[in-house]
Order: structure tokens, then sequence, then C-alpha cells
């Protein structure tokens, strides 16, 4: 009796909304700068393996679009597969129908899963770009949404699948999680992106305020005329700043479509032979006359799990040859979509006195990326590597000074030198394109920031919709187009943290001159 | 509908009794002291609810009295009323009986925020409140004062320190006892008032102040935690000294809408309504402010001197005299409306010019301004200051937490305004009733009331200035509209609460079943745009995916209404015509409402787990830090729903609350099936079950 009596307090509907509740952190003092993870009911999905590069990942969906989410991405148009059995099927995108992956599926209905929930994963291979292309996928299907660290032990909780025992350490798991996403949240917080996302929603606190005056007072007192004129302007540009914004951010497309290499410099140099080098074939051809490689070869390469579209070009020089002047023209045309562009440089060209083999390469810099006309170059350095080549030619003594002059040098970007002769510093040259690629990627392994990122995201996509919402009722009904900045303000506040109506009731307060 | 006829006074005085000796009984279900408007939605709705009711009030003739504005409803505060009315309560009837001009604020804003609003006849409206609390069974009225409460212990199966057992009245030493007190004094409690300098004890200007006893029992027996506030009043102006033609006219609706959902029209034809003018203060009235700056201690006390430059726009921000607007807000006209007091009155009430300075200087104010030019004043403005309880000390049932049998309700709560006062009346007195008759206390969720969203704010967050309600303080605004009040509260008000009389239920059952049948039929006419555009030709059919659309779909058009569609389809939709406008309302918000459901349905859930109210939060058993120990203490939310809301929990605390609340039951129930089983043993078992 006992025991019936437990299972049935756990299952109760307020145990189950109160154990949401606990995501959205309520209190002020915690809660101020926490991302509050509205955990609506709703289906979520997350990696569930381990973090860092595996060869298997695990993709998990629970909640009420699982199976949506299970045939749009197995491409199951009839029947579901067999539950708790594996299939193999090919993973694709549901609107551009291409094929991500091919892995296992497997579908575990309700109540029969971990969460007690319609469950559904993905085991697909273990490339951050395989994972974040499902991610993304999953993420586009209605209804589905990135979990909040920890949810799935919560629903599992919640559907009565855990005893009161562990319900102990619930708390403290919970204070944890809050803690981490607190740091996580400051860590955000203060760089650049928090301040803007800060700064949005103040100024949408703001103009609630004014629209709730508008609609709480105007009647009665003199709200200024304008006030409403004013917040229209507002919104209209806030949704334009939020919308670029989004469109701004390209690395979530860059995992997808591939981080864009490009390998740059003088004739000769061995940027033909670094390309060999590094997809381990001879894709281009490589001879000793100056000015071989005429057009842009393209090989898609993996580093360390990210995609690489990796190009050569032709050397840049002025060539009367006309072949060989449009090979340069593709080769600066390409330069110019480079998310990273490697400066191939021959050793040997070097002066061999090494403060003036720095300067050279400053200006030599300048010239292959097109900057000559700016006097203060600051070379956009997570952008640029400059690979010294050929070192097998260097002596001895000129290399050593060469190492010495480049630590004391600064203003260049990361140098290393290698040799694709004889693969000499090779590896440490892949260490730094790795670091490089990962840092365009916003590497999704490390901690949980592309999930972050992709709730960011959803948050901003939100309040974009919320904004047209003001939008669309702004002439209607004023109350419908109010609830479409409140709900932007929720959205935003689920980033930056929550906003009260008495905080809104002080603005107006403050702003409009309002008696009785 | 309004035939109803108003009983001579004569009759009156069979219910009421002017000396407590000629009271029927000595003991009562419930005693309502103050006969104001939380005094008398109180005293109605516990007499309606089926306790025998005492309402005990200075004097009689003031009961139902407005005391400041001669007006009701408004933003927000229309909300109130429509909801008071769906739970059966006074005012709304006694503002479409008295109401005298009639406007909905908001018109073009939107059906959620538009705000019913009337213009009230003074004397009208206390008749009517005074002859319905005659013709209500169960209800007696006796004319006298309070000397203090009578307290004794409390009941051992309740929570509480104390026990409220009834009042001891001035006159006489006279005892009356009563399961259940509320107290709805008022500004009374400690209430002095202020004219320039001279400062005398009371609550209204020709009353006599209330016992300093009550006060005294709140403070030193109970030990309940007070606050002082303050409000003011403007001079009432003889209206044939004004000269209207130098205001801005405006005049009422044409078609005067009732407040109360029984009426299908006002008491006063709309023809015969009153207008109302709009005037502005001059920089004169700014200059008069400065020089009487020095005669007025009401100001003084609230700007601390002449730093007035510092005052916060939280000190009196709700209810600002002019002194203050033009202080805090200066070079600028702030508005002053002439309002009518009544249809026979020669009295105008100047909205907007509440003051307290010396009455000389106030009569210079006035004149500054050009309508007021040769002003005369009947009543000078005065401010009053009095104290409050601290509301985070009452439950939702607004009972006093540690006090069994002692309800609070109006301004003693720290709230401002007369619907705000009637609101928590209402639901003071129904639970009030409840408890005397033994019946489980009710409460009301922000997500389904606005008196539920202005319990909620009072009991959990407190006040630091009066409190007045305002539609951006619920969240769900969308949802809790005027239009739609019947639904949420009549038929709750009935089943669940017993406040609500079997005629109204009916009324709302059929609305509501007809509104259903209605949106029903509009679900299911589906027609292709091509045919809807050639029934609208006038209509824009957007072109979109889905080519067929149903009824619903296009009454949320902006340019069509139900009636476009009715003479379209007039056999389907003709017998629901009457319900035209609400129709509109509901196709155009469903779909803004459905999204609020979730966040709603969680709110209510939060707000069905229960938390003791006796528990020692120091020395609790489970993990809590001594800040979160402290704040739990301090506010004693009385569900895990309000916990939540309060300022400095965490989330970690709220599970082990949970945790706890769940081991509390689980012993309540084990201890009654079986009590010397083990208690700690079953949880282990448990889990080693599910592992």
């Amino acid at each position: 009796m006992i025991l019936s009596f437990i299972s049935r307090c756990i299952r109760t509907p307020a145990l189950y909304t109160l154990s949401k509740r606990i995501v959205t952190p309520p209190c002020r003092s915690v809660s101020h700068d926490l991302p509050v993870g509205l955990a609506d009911a709703g289906t979520i999905f997350a990696l569930s393996s381990g973090q860092g590069r595996c060869g298997v990942a695990v993709i998990r969906a629970s909640g009420p679009a699982s199976s949506t989410a299970l045939r749009c991405l197995a491409g199951l148009t009839h029947s579901l597969i067999p539950p708790r059995t594996a299939s193999l099927r090919n993973i694709t995108d549901p609107n551009s129908r291409e094929i991500l992956d091919r892995g296992l599926v497997f579908w575990f209905p309700g109540p029969h899963s971990f969460t007690g929930e319609d469950s559904v994963e993905f085991h697909i291979h273990g490339g951050a770009a395989v994972i974040a292309a499902v991610l993304q996928a999953l993420g586009s299907v209605p209804g589905m949404r990135p979990a909040e660290a920890g949810e799935f032990t919560r629903r599992a909780f919640q559907a009565g699948k855990m005893g009161l025992t562990e319900v102990e350490g619930l708390g403290d798991l919970i204070h944890a999680e809050t803690e981490a996403q607190r740091r996580q949240a400051l860590r955000q917080m203060s760089g650049e992106l928090g301040r803007l996302y800060q700064n949005w929603s103040h100024q949408l606190k703001r103009y609630l305020a004014h629209v709730e005056a508008f609609i709480d007072f105007s009647e009665d007192e003199l709200i200024e005329d304008g006030v409403l004129h004013r917040v229209d302007e507002s919104v209209h540009q806030l949704q334009a700043e939020v919308e670029k914004h989004l469109k701004d951010e390209r690395r979530g497309e860059r995992l997808r479509s591939g981080v864009q290499v490009v390998i740059a410099g003088a004739t000769n140099a061995g940027k033909s032979s670094l390309l060999n080098t590094l997809c381990q074939r001879p894709a281009a051809i490589v001879s000793p006359i100056a000015g071989t490689t005429r057009d842009v070869v393209e090989t898609a390469l993996d580093i360390g799990g990210f995609p690489v579209l990796l190009s050569d070009t032709a050397g840049l020089r002025d060539s009367p040859d006309l072949v060989e002047r449009e090979g340069v023209r593709r080769a600066r045309e390409r330069l110019e979509q480079a998310d990273l562009t490697l400066v191939v440089v021959d050793c040997a060209q070097l002066p061999s006195d090494a403060p003036e083999a720095a300067e050279f390469l400053q200006h030599h810099l300048k010239s292959v990326l097109s900057l000559q006309e700016q006097p203060e170059t600051v070379f956009p350095v997570d952008r640029v590597l400059l690979v010294l080549n050929k070192t097998d030619l260097l002596p001895q003594v000129q290399r050593q000074n060469l190492d010495r002059e480049l630590e004391r040098v600064s203003g260049l970007p990361p140098v290393c030198l290698i040799s694709c002769h004889t693969d000499d510093g090779l590896q440490d040259f892949l260490t730094v394109l790795h670091s490089s690629v990962r840092n365009l990627c916003a590497d999704p392994l490390v901690g949980a920031p592309s999930l972050t990122q992709a709730r960011h995201r959803a948050h901003l996509q939100q309040c974009c919709a919320a904004l047209a919402q003001y939008q669309r009722y702004r002439d209607v009904d004023l109350a419908l187009a109010a609830e479409g900045v409140r709900l932007a303000l929720t959205s935003l506040g689920r980033i930056t943290g929550r906003v009260g109506a008495e905080e809104i009731l002080d603005i107006i307060f403050k702003d409009f001159c309002i008696g009785k | 509908m309004l035939t109803k006829k108003l009983p001579t006074l004569q009759s009156f005085q069979v219910l009421v009794s002017r000396y407590a000796s000629q009271l029927a009984h000595q003991q009562y279900d419930v005693i309502v002291v103050g006969g104001g408007h939380a005094g008398t939605e109180a005293a109605a709705a516990a007499a309606r609810v089926g306790a025998e009711t005492l309402l005990v009030s200075q004097k009689i003739q003031t009961i139902g009295a407005l005391s400041c504005n001669p007006s009701l409803g408004g933003i927000g505060k229309g909300q109130l009323v429509k909801e008071i009315d769906a739970l059966d309560g006074l005012c709304g009837r006694a503002g479409d009986w008295a109401g005298i001009h009639f406007s909905i604020l908001n018109r073009r804003k939107g059906p959620a925020v538009w705000g019913p609003r009337a213009q009230l006849d003074r004397q009208y409206y206390r008749e009517f409140i005074q002859s319905e609390l005659l013709s209500t069974p169960r209800l007696t009225v006796l004319e006298g004062s309070v000397e203090e409460l009578l307290v004794t212990e409390p009941k051992p199966d309740e929570p509480g320190q104390h026990r409220v057992t009834g009042i001891r009245l001035a006159n006489g030493s006279q005892l009356v006892s009563a399961s259940s007190v509320v107290l709805t004094t008022g500004t009374f409690l400690a209430g002095s008032l202020f004219v320039g300098q001279t400062t005398v004890p009371g609550g209204r200007v020709g009353d006599a102040p209330s016992s300093a006893g009550l006060s005294h029992t709140l403070k030193e027996r109970l030990r309940l935690r007070m606050g002082r506030l303050r409000t003011g009043t403007p001079p009432r102006i003889v209206k044939e000294s004004v000269d209207l033609s130098l205001a801005v006219l405006h005049p009422p609706d044409t078609n005067p809408t009732p407040f109360s959902f029984l009426n299908k029209q006002t008491r006063c034809k709309p023809e015969e309504q009153l207008p109302c003018h709009l005037t502005y203060t001059t920089p004169g009235v700014e200059k008069v402010v400065k020089e009487s700056l020095h005669l007025n201690c009401h100001i003084h006390q609230d700007t601390k001197g002449p730093r007035y430059a510092h005052m916060q726009s939280h000190t009196h921000a709700y209810c600002p005299s002019i002194e203050s607007r033009v202080l805090r807000f200066p070079g600028r006209q702030h508005q002053v409306w002439l309002e009518p007091e009544g249809l026979t009155s020669e009295l105008l009430y100047p909205q907007g010019l509440s003051m307290t300075m010396p009455p000389e200087m106030q009569l210079s104010l006035i004149r500054e301004i050009p309508p007021l030019q040769r002003a005369e004043i009947h009543t000078p403005g005065y401010g009053v200051q009095y104290d409050f309880v601290c509301p985070t000390q009452l439950s939702p049932a607004l009972q006093v937490k540690s006090t069994q049998g002692l309800f609070l309700a109006g301004q003693i709560n720290g709230t401002t305004g007369y619907e705000e006062a009637a609101a928590q009346g209402l639901w003071a007195g129904v639970n009030a009733a409840r408890r005397a008759l033994s019946m489980p206390p009710v409460t009301l969720s922000r997500t389904e009331s606005y008196i539920g969203v202005l319990i909620d704010d009072l009991v959990c967050r407190g006040v630091t200035e009066p409190y007045r309600m305002f539609t951006s303080r619920a969240e769900f605004r969308t949802a809790l509209r005027p239009d739609n009040a019947d639904l949420r509260l009549s038929l709750k008000g009935f089943e669940e609460v017993g406040c609500v009389s079997s005629e109204r239920y009916q009324e709302a059952l059929r609305v509501k079943n007809s509104l259903a049948d209605a949106l029903a039929a509009l679900q299911d006419l589906t027609l292709s745009r091509h045919n809807w555009r050639k029934m609208l030709p006038d209509v824009h059919i957007s072109d979109a995916k889905n080519s067929v659309l149903n009824g619903m779909a296009v009454l949320q058009y902006n340019q069509v209404s139900y009636e476009m569609l009715a003479s379209c389809f007039p056999e389907v939709l003709c017998p629901f015509v009457e319900f035209s406008q609400r129709l509109k309302i509901e196709a155009v918000y469903k779909p803004h409402c459905d999204l609020q459901k979730k966040e709603m349905d969680r709110i209510q859930k939060e707000e069905s787990m229960f938390l003791p109210q006796d528990i020692d939060y120091f020395s609790l058993p489970v993990s809590l830090s001594q800040e979160v120990r402290e704040i739990l203490d301090r506010f004693r939310p009385s569900t895990l729903g309000a916990a939540t809301r309060l300022q400095g929990m965490t989330p970690a605390a709220i599970v082990h609350l949970l945790k706890y609340v769940k081991q509390t039951k689980k012993r309540a129930q084990r201890n009654r099936s079986d009590q010397r089983e083990e208690i700690e043993e079953p949880c282990e078992r448990n889990a080693s079950l599910t592992q």
C-alpha cells in the first residue's frame, strides 16, 4: 500500500510541474544572470554521448514529437520501425533532403523508455559536422527544441522512473546544475554578445513600459503624444537588428558547409605542396616552375572532426600571361571569401638578417591580403596563419635567429615553420590549424556552448516572431501588440534573466507623470 | 432588468439596530467591521455563502458612501468590477443603478484592456448598497464602534498562535461573539487627517476616529507588523461657480454599457447622462504649491523637507497630490477632470487636485485654473495617514496567518481604490463564512482572475506604497478579459465557492453553452478561400497555402464581424447573434489564450501543493541555507507555487521543500493507517525496488 502511495505521489501533476519549475530559477539572487530555460513540455533533443571526438555519437529525443522527428529524419513515410530494435537508416535533413549520415535509429514508445515519454535515439558517426548537422535537422522539426542541461533526467524523475531516494540527490544535482549554468551564463554575459543581449533586453523593457503606460494611463493622464510612434520605430529597428544578428552568426553554417581555408602566397612558395601534404595525395600538380597552378584547386578535408574546404590558388604575381592573370584574379576572389587564409612563404626567399625578415613578412602579408592601403595594419589574427615553408633549405643558424626574432616581433599572425619536403614541423602546424578551425566553428563538443547557442538562437528567433506580432496588431489591438513585446522580452529574458511586472511599472513611473 | 424598487428607509430599520442590546443574537458566524466598499461586499458575500452575519459600522448613514471620487471602474479596475459582479458582488449592479456617465476606456486598444467606467451619483450608490444589504437574508447591520477584538488561545488542530472569538463594542462594553471577524477599517486605523499645518485624528472628515483599542490589539496583542500610508482627497467645488465653457467637454458613450452581467441596460437613460470636463493646470498652480510648502505638513513629511528633488517615484506614485505632481514634474501641464457628483448635486469633483495645503491656499490654487477662476470651495481637500497591516502576514484566503478567524480586507491591507477594496472584501467575506461553517478555504489563482492577481501580489510581495490594480500586473491579461469574467468566475463561484446565486449560475451556464455551440458552428463552416471571397467581397482574404478556411479563422479578420457571417449563414449563426461581440473577441483571442494555457496550467498545479502554515523553517531537517530559511519564515508561503515566486528562493531549496512536503504527507497518511510502523523505512524499500 505504501509503495503504491509513493508511486502515486511521484506521478502527481503537481510534482511534475514543480520539477519543471526548477529549471526556471524563480529567485532573483541566483537568476539575475541566468539564462532562464523555461522547460515547457514539448520535445527535447540533445547529444547524449560523451564529449569529445568519438566513433559513434548518440543523439536522443524525448517527447510527443519524437515520432515525427524519427519519420522526418529517417525517411519513414508509412509505419514506424519496430520498437526497441536497431534499424539502419539514412539520416536526412527534412528540409534539404540532403543525406547527413547513415546510422542506427531506435524507437522507444512511452512509457517504456528512459523518460517515460516517446523517445528516439540516433546512433550516428562521431564527427562534429555530422553531429551538428543532425542536431540542426532535429531543431527544424516543429515542436522540437534543444534540451536544457539535465532535462532528460528530470523528465525521467517526473515520469516516476526514479524513486524517492533518488530524489534526495536531485536537489543537489539541480543546485550544481544551476551553479554551472550561472557560471556559464556569467561567462557568456560578460562578453560582447552578453552586452548586446542585455542592451536589447534593456531596450525592450523600456518599449514595453511605454506601451503599458499607454494602455494603463493614456486615457486619464498626460502621456505625451508620439510615445507609441517612437515605440513603433524602435521595435521595427530592434527586430531588424536581431534578424541581422541571426543571419550574421555564420558559425553554424560553417559547421555544415565547411570552413573555407585558402592557401595563398607568391609563386613557387610551396602552396600546392602544402595542399598535397594536408590531403595526403597528389591533388594538385607540383613543379619547380613558377605559375604551375593556374586555377583554384579545391579539396574537402576533415581536420580534427571539422569539415574544411581547402583551396589552393595561383601564386600572386603580375603576369603577362592571360590565363595566369585570370588565375590570380580567381585567387584574389577566393581570398575574399576565406574564413582562414594560409599565407605560404618560401623560407629561402627571406632576407638572411632576422629583423629584416620580419619586416619582409609584414610587408608580404599586407600585399597578399590586399591591405597595403591601410597604414596601421592589424592582421585579423584568428583569420590568418603564416606558413614558412621549405625549412629544410634554411641554414641552422639562420633558422634559430628567425625563431628568436619571430618570438620577439609582435603584430604577426601565428607563424608555423614547416617543410612539406621532410614533414618537419607538420604536427605543430596541424595543431595550430585545428585550433583555428575549431574556433571558427565554435566547437559544439566543449562544454555545451553550441547547445547554449542553439538555445540562444531559438530564443532570438522567438523574440523576432514576437516583435512581428507587435507590428501585426499595432493598429488593431494594442493589448495583443503589447503581448508581442512581452513575449519578446520573455524570450530574451531566457538568455539575460527575467523581467517582472514591477520593473515595468517602475519604468512607467519614472518616465511619465502619472497620478491616480 | 433594472426594475427593482428601492425600499423606503422606514422598512430599513427592521434589520438595522442602532443599539447592540437590540441585537437578535449575541453570537454570529461572521462579524464584519466597517461599512465601506470592502465591508459591504464582505458582509453580503458572507451572508450569501450562508453565514449569519453582523455588519458593524460607525454610522449607518455612511454605509456604501463614496468617500473620495464619484466614479467606479476604469482600466484594470473595471476588470475587478466585472469579476466582483461575476461572483455576485454588489458594486457592479450598484454602479449600473447609480451611474450617470458611462464610458469604456481604451476602446481602441483591444478588448483585453477595455476599462468599463462610470461616474456615479453618490446618493443613488449609497441607497442601492444599503437596500441590497437590507434585502440580504442572514445579514444584520449594527450602528456602533468596535472597542477591541476578543482574542484567545488557538485551536490546537489548526495553525496559528491566537484565535479571534468576537468583538467588544465601545458603548456598554458589550461582547458579540463570532467564529470569524473581518476587519475593513479603511483609513480609520490610527488615522489622522491633515490640512495645512493642522492634524486631527480621524479616517474621514465628518466621522469620529475609530477606537485606539483595535490598533492596539493588532500591534501589541497579535504582534502584527504594521506600516503607515498616506492618501488624500481634493476640495469639492461649487458647480455654479465654475465656467465649464473654458474646459473641454467629454461626453459619455452614447450607449451605456452596464457593469453587471445580469443587466442589459443601466438605470440612467442614455440621453440623461451627464458629461465630464477636462482642463489643465497652469504655471500659477506650481507657484502656489511652492509658496505654500512651508504651510503644508503632509507634503513636508512626504518629501522630507525642502529636498523634494530627491523624491522617488515610489512615494505616492499611484495617488499623488497635486503638490507632489508639480514638484516631481515641474514645468508641465497636468490634467484636471471636472466630474459631476450626481444628477442633482451642486458639487463638482476635481479629479487630479488632491491637496493638503491650508484651505485659503487651496482656493488660490484652484483659481489659477481657467474654468475655476471664480470657483468656490465647498469642502477643502485634505490628506489622511493611516496604519496598514503588512499583507504578507495574510493567507491567500485573506486570513491573518497567526490568528485563527481574523480576516482583513481593503485599505487595511495597503491597497487604494474602491474596486481593490471591494474585491478583497468579497473574498475575505467568502472565506470568513466558509471558516465559520467549517468549510475549507478557497483561493483564486492569478491565472483565472484579477482578484487572484491582486491577492497573490499582496500576500506574496507585500506593499511599499498603496497598491493599485493595473492591467499590466496580470501576466495572463489576454485571457482575463472583462468580457469573459462570468465564464471564469460565476460557474466556479456557484459550484465551488457558494457565493453565486442559482439565477446567475443558470445564466452563466446558458452563456457558456451558447458560446461553445457558436464557436463549434464557426469551426465547422469550412469554405475555400475562393468561396469566402465571393461571400465577403469587401474583405481581403489573404492567399495562403491551405486553401480552406473555417468561420473562426475568417472571424479573426479585422474587417469581419459576427453579424456579417450571420447574414451569410443565417440558419446556423443567427441563433447566437446576441453574443456577436463576445464571439468576435473569442475568435481573435483564442489562439493567444491557447498559447498561454500551458503556462497557466503549470502555475495552477504548483499552487495546488500546500505548505503547512506551522512549519518551523529554522529547525526543518532538510538541506536549506540560512538565508532561504529566513525568507520562508518571513513570508510563510502557503503553496509551493507561492514559494517559487519569492525573491531569493533557490531551485534547490524548492526541491528540498517538495521532498519534505511529500514525506510529511506520507507520514500523515501512514500514521492514520498504521501508527506503529517505522516511518523512514519505506523510502529505502521503494528505492531498492526501483533500481
